[in-house]
């Protein structure tokens, strides 16, 4: 059964100038960010969206999690329509966002999540166990006690990640989560991906990261100005050339790091 | 009920967390509020005892009618603040998508802030008593009674102010309009009767103006909460009013900010 449906999606962003901006030169308009998005996610799958800044990928994301909600078309989460059932939808949806500076800083990691898990109803008996379960997970077990305003980026993503995961989500958020990651710490989130997809979370990966993409995806959702390009699965060990390859075929964009790896005689 | 009652704990233990971390507030607030007191002991004593507002002298009807008015701005101010910060500090977006009911979770967010004034209220009383010896002579059940209303029509203005910053980013511009119009009128400094005749008219529309006068009765003159009836029954009815209003506001300006993107703005 297909766990996330997203039908005829359409978002629009309106922008409205200030009240009382007689004299700015602030103008209304709209940026359309989805025209008309479909697509399905299953118990279990990894989905990647891929695309350019600005393609609608976190919009997406958002819309899922009922951070935003849809102009037309309709968002379904276990068959919960995001704009009645929202409350529904947000006890069974996890989201990491690529901002993470979203924390309590004169708290600590571990305090943080005991909040976040209160306001989640994670039960009270679990909460201790699951807290130091993700604090492990994603590496931070050691600066559980640490105030979260002396964090580095990474480990504030790293707490995002965690935070997203506390609540055991049936569907898991993830936007960019390994762009201020170091290497380890980022092999170690792929194989933690790929664990919880087999326990049948069903998580949806933004990312500009064509080798996280071919890691841990199983489709691949290629998104450009809002509209869906592509739609198809991941093959096992697809590597990293060959994805970036259809990214840029199908975007019509041009690969700048390729030509000019091989200017430098790096690649052939 | 119960999930209610562990969020509420959550929410007050991170607010604990965070003010036992930040030690200087408790100092600087001490001391602004002793200086407070002792400048309005001193402008009592300016004006000499002859001035007595209401058949009371000019130290309480000061101490009484300024600790209201603190309270109530301050708390109405708490909601603005609860939402300012989670937009400025990015956990805004994030707090949306827990399981908590959004206007349950603006509400719980201010109910540290509450108990905080509440608290800050009782010291100021306190040591108004204590260290300028103003006189009380309090009716307890009449007191608990008026703080309760006012704490009621504080929460409307406040989730109201919310849902101005959540709609428009001009919240606090709106506070600060209605925290001076209220100082001027609310007869915290001066008796309402000193005022022109329409502005006295405009005096007896603003809750405030009726929670100042029924803490005064209550706490300085001891009245009981039967003679008071008049007073605690029109508070009561801006409370049944202005409280349904300003939540229903909060949760339609939260699914507009949704729908618009701007949950986040500021």
């Amino acid at each position: 059964m297909d766990r996330v449906v997203f039908e005829s999606v359409r978002k629009v962003f309106r922008h409205r100038p200030a009240l009382f901006n007689w004299l700015g030169n602030e103008r209304s308009g709209e940026t359309v960010a989805l025209k008309g998005l479909s697509f399905t996610a299953g118990a279990g799958e990894v989905l990647t969206l891929l695309g350019p800044n600005g393609s609608g990928k976190t919009t997406a994301l958002k819309l899922i999690s009922t951070m935003l909600l849809p102009d037309a078309g309709s968002v379904c989460v276990d068959g919960f329509d995001t704009q009645r059932d929202g409350g529904r939808v947000r006890g069974q949806v996890g989201i990491a966002i690529a901002t993470e500076r979203s924390f309590f800083p004169r708290l600590s990691a571990r305090e943080n999540l005991d909040f976040f898990a209160a306001l989640d109803d994670v039960p009270r008996n679990e909460c201790s166990s699951r807290i130091d379960e993700v604090l492990r997970d994603t590496g931070l077990a050691e600066q559980a006690d640490t105030l979260v305003m002396k964090f580095s980026s990474g480990m504030y993503q790293r707490l995002g990640i965690a935070r997203a995961l506390v609540k055991h989500p049936a569907v898991l958020l993830l936007d960019e989560p390994t762009r201020s990651l170091d290497a380890a710490t980022t092999a170690h989130f792929w194989t933690t991906i790929r664990e919880l997809a087999d326990r049948q979370t069903t998580i949806l990966l933004a990312t500009h990261n064509f080798a996280e993409a071919g890691a841990v995806g199983d489709r691949v959702l290629l998104l450009q100005k809002g509209d869906l390009l592509a739609d198809r699965p991941i093959r096992r060990g697809e590597s990293m050339e060959e994805l970036r390859a259809f990214y840029f075929r199908m975007t019509g964009e041009v690969d700048e790091a390729a030509g000019m790896l091989q200017r430098a005689g790096r690649v052939s | 009920m119960r999930a209610g009652l562990r969020k509420l704990h959550a929410i007050l233990r991170r607010d604990l967390l965070t003010a036992a971390r930040h030690r200087t507030g408790f100092a600087i607030t001490a001391f602004g509020l002793l200086t407070e007191l002792a400048a309005f002991y001193f402008l009592a004593r300016a004006i000499g005892p002859g001035f007595r507002p209401g058949g009371v002298e000019y130290f309480p009807f000061l101490l009484v009618g300024t600790g209201v008015y603190t309270f109530f701005v301050m708390s109405t101010q708490a909601f603005l603040s609860t939402v300012q910060e989670a937009q400025q500090t990015g956990t805004m977006e994030v707090l949306m998508t827990t399981s908590t009911p959004p206007a349950q979770l603006v509400v719980l967010s201010s109910v540290s802030a509450f108990a905080g004034n509440m608290v800050k209220l009782l010291i100021y009383l306190l040591a108004g008593a204590v260290i300028f010896a103003a006189p009380f002579h309090a009716n307890f059940l009449a007191c608990l009674s008026v703080m309760i209303l006012c704490t009621a029509i504080a929460l409307a203005i406040g989730v109201a102010a919310a849902t101005v910053q959540i709609t428009f980013q001009k919240g606090s511009a709106l506070l600060w309009l209605l925290s001076s119009g209220v100082w001027f009128l609310s007869g915290a400094m001066f008796p309402i009767e000193s005022l022109p005749r329409p502005l006295i008219f405009v005096a007896h529309v603003i809750p405030l103006s009726y929670a100042v006068t029924g803490m005064r009765m209550a706490l300085l003159q001891g009245e009981s909460v039967i003679a008071m009836a008049p007073t605690l029954a029109v508070l009561a009815a801006f409370g049944a009013v202005l409280l349904p209003l300003a939540l229903w506001g909060l949760s339609f300006s939260l699914r507009c900010a949704r729908q618009d993107g701007t949950l986040s703005f500021y």
